[in-house]
């Protein structure tokens, strides 16, 4: 009888065991009894916190004079070397090998020939711009060369455009970062309404790109009857270099980008703007804007109407798309990888950029910095994927120019929110007056993009691209904002981003917004989970074993 | 260092003998051309030197024409070189298009094998690096194009095709032949 029923038996009892099984699985996540975990402080030791501000180079904040070039002061706690901008006023052919050295252009970057109009400033100007990987693939080790931190701890491959440079392309013979020159984003062309302007696109990268001059005027040929718009078609291959010839009749604040594959490369950072500023005598203009930024050499009737002018150049990273260079050396793989492999219209945003930097990098050398009753002149241009919805706290700035066309009368709003597509432009007149309307007073007021994932480095915020409006008496001596030093501790740190630090969790609050910790498992059940789970192997290799030999006697 | 609308030369030395040098032991005179042309015949690469490695005596002088057939920058950059003469232990030749330099160097006695790259962002990386093996050099250096592997490697995709899954295929059945056929002959065996 037993006999009879031993087969049915034992699978009934197999199958209560794995009943039994299930119910004791020992998950990831458990119920917490009575009394909920103990918070845990995984912030107590601030290895990784960065110093906001490391004070590398104070003398270039002041205001001061250079080659004849006269240069606003920068009181942001990284200002831009002012031999460069002294030198991009210039001329590399017409500044001292010192400043040129100071500089680190090279002799041909930035070269300015003849008066053509004769009202005293050269309008003949050839600029030559290379193609840069920044944190890009070794092959040497596991590491990334010429690096940029867009933000703590943050480092994905970018291409930008850079103005051609002397030397090497890292900080010094035994440092891996970037050389300050090859950064994001790529740098602001200034140039001359009715100047004759040639911009040299030397591919110094490993694949092909163009120059598009995106609503600059500019012929559709060169005068030798060759490309001039910078199509897919007419892409200038590595090693090669190719010249676009404009002579803008029109001013106002364009665009630059690279028109191959152009959906991958102008996400990779391939864009910049490009302003042509209206004919004047006398008119020396600021040819780069390294980092974009404060304008510390303005054009002569910009001078004459503004205290200050400012670039902004809003862009985000794909951190997919990013990753693709950095995952291969062959140049093959990543064309593969990012044309065919990689579809982009999957593509999402998750870094969020102001002239090269997030959120707290932005407050380094993104900032606007003010008095008050000063007259701002800001350049806006949107070159991320999606649009951006520019707002001020505190200020109602005006409309100026929409995509470098001068706005009407009727059409030059004062608003709150700057509403702007992928690739338009917006000159913004910004007063620091304090009337209830322009201005609600000094402060530290914040400016970002509203749509709210624009605050964000790939979700964590505060991130992406808020910076301050700030008002000097409200800075310390490094240009750094006052009153934040317990943020920064929070966010001038890799953790942060790296999403290992709960927003919050300093001070007297660190006990309720610290990580709350994990649960005990309940010992009983996991030793019979364990008990259990042998029982099963071992009555399977039993069973085998006495059917096997069974079978053998058989014979 | 000297500098123009061409290019710059950095470090050269054509006259102070290393400490350890005696005297020049040889006068070598090497063209060196760098461009995306000489990267051709490597595989998965855009920019190379049109030699990978050059072998000196210790103590040579070593005249060097440096040649750029790109309409680029590049650069030939020695490192490792006694700081004494050579500030950072560079020299560092640099021409800013198409053209050519000259620049002359004095290698230590010390059997060395010194890096020689150019150092524009990812141009080394995508094969514009060599190496000069003064004595004969001590060992190759990483990521020599036909020379030597770089450290992290790329992954290609395998090459498989229909006879080569069949072999696998037959090979795993003779495999199980040969083992199970022994097991085939335990029925035999009783008790």
């Amino acid at each position: 009888m037993l006999k009879k029923y031993f087969v049915l038996i034992l699978l009934l009892i197999f199958t209560a065991l794995s009943v039994v099984i299930l119910q004791w699985l020992p998950l990831i996540e458990k119920h917490a009894r009575e009394i909920p975990p103990a918070t845990v402080f995984n912030n107590a030791d601030n290895a990784n916190v960065e110093k906001p501000c490391t004070d590398d180079h104070i003398e270039w904040r002041d205001a001061q004079e250079i080659e004849g070039v006269k240069i606003a002061a920068s009181p942001a706690c990284e200002p831009d070397n002012p031999y460069t901008i002294a030198t991009a006023v210039k001329g590399t052919n017409n500044v001292s090998m010192m400043t040129l050295m100071q500089s680190n252009l090279a002799q041909d970057a930035v070269t300015m020939g003849e008066d053509l109009d004769n009202d005293g400033d050269p309008d003949v100007i050839h600029i030559k711009l290379e193609v840069v990987e920044l944190n890009g693939f070794s092959p040497d080790g596991d590491y990334l060369i010429n690096t940029y931190n867009i933000a703590p701890g943050l480092q994905p491959s970018m291409w930008v455009f850079a103005p051609k440079m002397q030397g090497m392309a890292v900080k010094n013979f035994n440092s891996r970062v970037a050389h300050p020159l090859l950064r994001a984003p790529s740098p602001v062309i200034r140039v001359e309404q009715g100047d004759k302007v040639f911009i040299t696109l030397e591919n110094t990268h490993y694949l092909p790109h163009s120059i598009h001059l995106h609503g600059v005027d500019h012929p559709f040929l060169t005068a030798a009857g060759h490309d001039n718009d910078g199509m897919e078609e007419h892409a200038v291959f590595p090693g090669k270099q190719h010249t676009y010839e404009i002579q803008p009749r029109h001013a106002g604040t364009m665009l630059y980008h690279c028109h191959v594959q152009t959906a991958q490369h102008f996400m990779m950072g391939l864009n910049g703007m490009i302003i042509v500023e209206e004919n004047a005598p006398n008119n020396w203009v600021q040819t780069l804007n390294i980092g974009a930024g404060q304008v510390r050499h303005s054009a002569v009737n910009v001078q004459k109407n503004y205290d200050q002018e400012y670039d902004l150049h809003y862009q985000s990273v794909d951190k997919q798309l990013a990753k693709i260079p950095q995952e291969a050396n062959d140049p093959r793989l990543i064309s593969q990888k990012m044309s065919r492999d990689y579809n982009m219209t999957t593509s999402t945003e998750n870094y969020f950029l102001l002239n090269g930097h997030s959120f707290p990098y932005t407050l380094r050398d993104a900032m606007i910095i003010a008095n008050e009753n000063e007259h701002i002149k800001l350049h806006i241009a949107n070159l991320q994927k999606s649009s951006i919805a520019v707002h001020f706290h505190g200020h109602k700035a005006t409309i100026m120019a929409y995509d470098g066309v001068d706005a009407p009368q009727g059409l030059q709003l004062t608003r709150d929110v700057f509403d702007i597509s992928p690739a338009q432009r917006l000159d913004l007149s910004l007063k620091t007056t304090n009337d209830g309307l322009n201005s609600y007073g000094a402060g530290l007021w914040m400016f970002h993009d509203h749509v709210p994932t624009g605050t964000t480095t790939d979700g964590m915020e505060p991130g992406g691209n808020i910076t301050l409006l700030a008002y000097k008496s409200f800075l310390d001596a490094q240009g750094m904002p006052k009153m934040h030093n317990e943020l920064f501790n929070d966010v001038f740190n890799k953790e942060y981003y790296a999403k290992q630090r709960p927003p919050w969790a300093s001070g007297d609050w660190a006990n309720l917004f610290g990580d709350a910790g994990k649960v005990a498992p309940n010992y009983g059940e996991l030793i019979a989970f364990c008990a259990v789970i042998g029982v099963l192997i071992g009555a399977f290799f039993l069973t085998l074993h006495i059917y096997l030999r069974k079978k053998l006697y058989e014979k | 260092m000297q500098m123009d609308e061409k290019g710059m030369v950095m470090n050269a030395n054509s006259d102070n003998l290393p400490k350890d040098c005696p005297q020049i032991s040889e006068t070598v005179n090497l063209t060196i051309h760098a461009g995306h042309k000489h990267a051709v015949k490597f595989n998965g690469k855009m920019f190379a030197f049109d030699q990978q490695q050059w072998d000196v005596k210790p103590c040579a002088k070593i005249n060097i024409t440096f040649v750029n057939d790109d309409q680029i920058r590049h650069q030939f950059m020695i490192h490792g070189l006694p700081g004494y003469l050579y500030p950072d232990g560079m020299l560092h030749l640099e021409l800013y298009g198409e053209g050519e330099l000259q620049a002359s160097l004095i290698v230590p006695s010390q059997k060395k094998t010194y890096l020689l790259h150019c150092e524009l962002a990812q141009h080394a990386e995508k094969g514009m690096k060599a190496q000069l093996k003064v004595g004969g050099g001590n060992g190759d250096l990483p990521s020599i194009p036909g020379i030597s592997a770089p450290i992290k490697t790329d992954n290609y995709s395998l090459e498989w095709s229909m006879l080569k899954l069949g072999g696998v295929i037959i090979l795993v059945l003779v495999s199980m032949i040969m083992v199970g056929g022994r097991w085939l002959l335990l029925r035999d065996f009783k008790r």
